[in-house]
């Protein structure tokens, strides 16, 4: 069945940080959409449908109502949502798609790699994860520049607190020497990832941000760790 | 498999360039194309604007992502390649002919020299 295009009100804008914002899409009556957790949706504005743009949801498929995206200062389009877009403008949208989904097996442990705002689709797969109370692990791993860079931080920390199977680790890449951060500091390497594996035939490995960090991250999963390609999933800039 | 014409000279960042004379035309590669997905908007940098080389001086930004164009070369710029406004998909299906970006005129043509080879870029995107 063709996918319907639909034009949906912005409900709620919230800056996550200076340069980020997610923002709402109410469905309008009627609508009714199946969709999964990991998906992305692509929208456009009426007044230039020939310029769209594809964004990964950061809400999950147990939310209904809504999609909820979570968008960087990047581009026309990230520059146009970020600075401007305020609750009640309408935008097109054109339903999710994607295989970029998490295997919510008991016995599973999904690794995600992520950087800058390739962090949102997992901020879906553990409110999934979490509201459903599945035994699942999942485990972030999130690069970011600094300290200020870091997407839903609250969020993730209340996350680890509800669910005991998900944990949020950070790596920060570019700090002053004098910044009092106590996490860790460069970049995601073979070892960092290593130490949070604890079967790893069992393991899943997720990676979404831009491309040169998916880049690196699946010849470090595949060709320095030797893990089988059938458990690596890649979204290149969620 | 990407395209990688030999008579063009290449950027790390995925940036060609065509010399005729003193002048160059700059575009993207098929790999950067192909990388990007569906190019929906470019912006190029203002004819007679002065770039110095390794400076993002252009915007290429696709259905999934924003990316700045690095100029390979120093000069300044000549012509901007207008058609990229109504049709920036000609990124995509042309990258190396009506995809073009901009003309410059070349001061310091040592600095191809820096530049790769075809048989070098092919290397570096394992084409």
């Amino acid at each position: 069945m063709a996918k319907q295009i639909v034009e949906m009100e912005i409900s709620a804008a919230k800056m996550e940080l200076p340069d980020t914002k997610t923002v709402t899409f109410k469905w309008p009556e009627g609508y009714e959409q199946e969709f999964k957790t990991g998906q992305f949706i692509t929208v456009y504005w009426p007044d230039t449908t020939n310029y769209k743009r594809a964004y990964s949801l950061s809400s999950c498929a147990l939310d209904r109502g809504f999609y909820e995206v979570t968008v960087k200062r990047d581009g026309k389009m990230g520059t146009r949502i970020v600075d401007w877009a305020k609750v009640g403008d309408k935008m097109f949208v054109i339903p999710p798609v994607g295989r970029f989904l998490p295997v919510y097996e008991e016995n599973k442990h999904l690794i995600c790699i992520a950087g800058g705002s390739g962090v949102t689709p997992f901020r879906g797969f553990v409110r999934e994860a979490t509201r459903r109370g599945l035994k699942t692990r999942i485990t972030i791993l999130y690069s970011v520049k600094t300290t200020s860079d870091i997407i839903f931080n609250e969020e993730f920390r209340e996350l680890e607190q509800q669910n005991p199977f998900f944990k949020f680790h950070v790596t920060c890449t570019r700090l002053g020497a004098a910044d009092p951060w106590p996490g860790r500091r460069g970049r995601i390497n073979a070892e960092w990832v290593k130490e949070h594996i604890c079967d790893l035939p069992n393991t899943v490995f997720y990676a979404c941000g831009p491309n040169e960090l998916v880049d690196a991250t699946e010849a470090l999963v595949l060709e320095e760790m030797k893990v089988p390609k059938e458990q690596m999933k890649t979204e290149k800039w969620g | 498999m990407s395209n990688v014409p030999s008579d063009l000279k290449y950027a790390k960042s995925h940036e060609w360039v065509r010399v005729e004379g003193d002048v160059a035309t700059v575009g993207i590669s098929d790999h950067a194309q192909h990388e990007l997905t569906d190019v929906v908007f470019v912006e190029t940098p203002q004819a007679g604007r002065e770039v110095k080389a390794g400076e993002a001086c252009a915007v290429v930004e696709s259905v999934k992502t924003a990316s700045d164009v690095y100029s390979p070369v120093s000069g300044a710029v000549q012509e901007i390649n207008g058609a990229l406004s109504d049709n920036p998909a000609l990124v995509n299906s042309d990258p190396y002919g009506a995809g073009w970006f901009y003309k410059i005129k070349l001061s310091n043509p040592a600095e191809l020299e820096q530049l790769m080879t075809a048989s070098e870029y092919s290397k570096q995107i394992g084409a």
